[in-house]
């Protein structure tokens, strides 16, 4: 494995939906243990962006690799190495956590054991509850232990903590240094600024359908001459966050 | 080109443990859901119990009673039919609605694993089903097995996956899980009123009788019975089951999405 070859490489990607054009023109490439955030307000093509690279969707045009594999050609290959985060994905809604979080490290050769993956969630205390009973922020928990069930080298998160109460949006974050830690590569789409800043060692600012800027967080604030990320935000794309946060 | 840590990964697939353990949740979702669980098993029973014991005196052939040869073939044929056209095409809508199949699509789990999970625990419901019917059936009622015990079991075989088939339509063109739940009902009352659900088709007007011959239900019901009776199993309502299996892979092939 050469260090030079980028983890994730997204070459002109375009993806329209009938007379919408989701994705206009995003190139995008990660680094073998790097943490690249995806920034823009809703509707700026960031959901479509990873979906394409998690293999959900067929680029119209355009080239995607993932560790040197084709996310449509090499599914099987890829599915032991990615893990995915779906921001409204749904679970089998009468399974307790514990069943769901034993079916999904089923799918995997070596995967993480229940209790770390709980663990590493804080859902421990819920393992008997039914999934349909756990809150909003615990959903989205369980969520992501089953995104990391399979020891992952390249996780993709859409809305990390999104929905989260600001004690389980540290906890998440801490897992995700934990992560990065172990050398994970980290796409991470969000509306979070702090969580970006705290996280990411670059962002990709995204706004219809196009990559407007990518730069290290310290980089895009001073390339706008800005104060803060936020400001950064509004003066590369004319829109704040907050509003559709 | 840069595929050189690509070929690092192995390809690997779920195997048999991880088939079970999806075995082992379709089936707790199966029995947590009450009416599913409870309905196709319940009903037909309830029309055992109501028209067996007026059916134990008439002898019609070969020593088997109008039970072994009508009730019986309409109750197990009722099993098969409402987990095969209602409940299974109601769970695939449900998961394909819900995201589910779209978020094991992104796990090395393939929608075949997910299908044929639910075609195992199906096929488990139908046995406890057909098994309690026979029980009830041979120890309250006195009834006698089939003269044709292979050939029985043969048919049975082939009207679940007729069954299946037919649902498989259901799942393929219903919008919603609710619209598959009624879709499925419709389909399984017509088929089923028009093969002998609600008496003898004897009683149907000519045309009607003969359409619901072919038809999976009243074909499964004429077949068993002939079977039960020990008298020959007529090509017809074989060619009706078999069209069925063929009919369904067919627009289900066609028409069925996963998302």
């Amino acid at each position: 494995m050469t260090s030079s070859e980028p983890a994730i490489l997204a070459e002109n990607l375009a993806k329209s939906y009938r007379r919408t054009r989701a994705v206009a023109d995003v190139s995008l490439r990660v680094d073998n243990g790097e943490t690249m955030g995806v920034l823009g307000t809703n509707g700026a093509g960031k959901t479509t962006t990873v979906e394409m690279i998690a293999g959900l969707r067929a680029p119209d045009r355009g080239r995607i690799r993932v560790l040197g594999l084709d996310p449509r050609r090499d599914r099987a290959r890829l599915r032991q190495v990615l893990g995915v985060q779906l921001q409204d994905a749904y679970l089998h809604h009468a399974l307790r956590v514990v069943e769901l979080v034993e079916l999904y490290r089923s799918f995997y050769p070596a995967p993480r054991s229940t209790d770390e993956l709980l663990d590493m969630v804080d859902l421990t205390d819920q393992r008997r509850t039914i999934f349909e009973k756990l809150s909003g922020g615990q959903k989205q928990r369980l969520s992501i232990a089953l995104a990391l069930a399979g020891r992952p080298r390249v996780v993709i998160l859409d809305e990390l903590t999104t929905g989260l109460d600001p004690a389980a949006r540290r906890r998440m974050w801490d897992t995700i240094a934990r992560l990065k830690a172990d050398g994970v590569t980290v796409l991470l789409v969000s509306h979070a600024m702090e969580e970006v800043e705290r996280l990411c060692d670059r962002v990709a600012v995204i706004d219809s359908g196009r990559v407007l800027a990518l730069d290290t967080p310290a980089g895009l604030v001073a390339r706008a001459g800005a104060e803060s990320l936020d400001d950064a935000f509004v003066a590369l794309t004319g829109k704040s966050l907050e509003v559709s946060a | 080109m840069t595929e050189a840590h690509g070929t690092l990964v192995a390809a690997h697939r779920p195997g048999v443990r991880s088939l079970l353990t999806l075995v082992g949740c379709e089936a707790k979702m199966v029995m947590r859901d009450t009416a599913g669980l409870v309905v196709p098993l319940g009903l037909p029973l309830l029309i055992l119990l109501t028209s067996a014991s007026s059916a134990t005196d008439q002898v019609v052939v070969n020593g088997r009673t109008a039970l072994d040869v009508f009730v019986l073939p309409i109750v197990l044929t009722m099993v098969v039919a409402m987990i095969g056209i209602v409940n299974m095409p109601s769970f695939l809508a449900y998961y394909r609605r819900s995201g589910i199949l779209r978020r094991l699509a992104v796990t090395p789990a393939s929608p075949a694993m997910v299908l044929t999970a639910q075609a195992i625990v199906g096929l488990v419901q139908t046995i406890i089903g057909i098994t309690g019917a026979l029980v009830v059936a041979y120890v309250v009622f006195g009834a006698n097995p089939p003269a044709h015990v292979a050939t029985a079991l043969g048919v049975l075989g082939l009207t679940m996956a007729a069954m299946y088939a037919t649902g498989m339509i259901v799942a393929a063109v219903a919008p919603t899980p609710n619209s598959a739940v009624a879709i499925g009902l419709v389909i399984f009352f017509i088929v089923g009123a028009l093969g002998g659900m609600f008496g003898g088709r004897d009683a149907l007007p000519d045309p009607l009788a003969e359409i619901g011959g072919w038809l999976p239900f009243g074909a499964a019901v004429e077949a068993l019975g002939a079977a039960s009776a020990g008298t020959s199993v007529e090509v017809a309502p074989l060619l009706g089951l078999g069209g069925t299996v063929v009919v369904g892979a067919v627009v289900a092939g066609l028409l069925f999405r996963w998302e």
